[in-house]
């Protein structure tokens, strides 16, 4: 098989495809009707990346 | 001998149904699903002719694949060293035919002294719990559980 080139993601472009994903699977297996899951969706996103961020910011005076 | 499952209880009420009764077709089938939905991710729930939940697990689990592979994250092997390399080694094996592919895409091995390497670990072994997850959902929804 032929070498996949490298993919190479900044820290928060890892932590959005890695919300998006887990929202979209969590809101589809989670929820029924198209409506709650778009709800569900974007809120569970909205919480990942506060919460993702927030950890972060929270990590800024100990990286160095 | 008197079976003592059929024995009342002390209290007087009558003991439940013998628990060793073969598992009904329903279950049967159920289980099949839920192993489908582990070896390939989505069958479980397209078997079931849930199409949208199937193409989104399919597709959610295999990007998590892809990309974790390659941004170089560790797809473990059986030959871990410790504990955590087990863990590692279960988490990625909840891809089903997933793992192989991952193996496939990463032929120079895996590189985490850099953050992406790292990052594509973890997403590598989210794609498995994720599967396992939805092998759940999938093995309850045949069981005529609400889901």
């Amino acid at each position: 098989m032929t070498a996949v080139p490298p993919l190479e993601l900044t820290h928060f472009q890892a932590i959005l495809l890695f919300a998006v994903v887990i929202s979209a699977a969590f809101g589809f297996l989670g929820r029924r009707r198209p409506k709650d899951r778009v709800k569900y969706i974007l809120w569970s996103l909205f919480l990942f990346l506060l919460v993702g961020i927030g950890i972060g910011w929270a990590m800024f005076p100990f990286s160095r | 001998m008197e079976d003592p499952a059929q024995t009342p209880a002390i209290d007087g009420t009558q003991p439940s149904p013998s628990t060793h009764a073969t598992p009904s077709p329903g279950e049967s089938r159920a289980v099949a699903f839920g192993i489908a939905a582990w070896l390939l991710p989505g069958l479980g729930h397209a078997l079931q002719k849930m199409w949208g939940r199937a193409l989104v697990v399919f597709f959610a689990v295999g990007l998590l694949v892809f990309a974790g592979a390659s941004m170089k994250g560790n797809v473990f092997t059986r030959q871990g060293s410790d504990a955590f390399d087990t863990l590692g080694y279960i988490a990625d094996m909840g891809t089903g035919s997933f793992y192989l592919f991952a193996r496939a895409i990463e032929t120079k091995g895996a590189d985490v002294s850099h953050a992406g390497g790292d990052y594509g670990t973890r997403l590598l072994a989210t794609a498995g719990v994720l599967n396992l997850l939805a092998a759940l959902h999938a093995y309850e929804a045949a069981r005529g559980h609400k889901a």
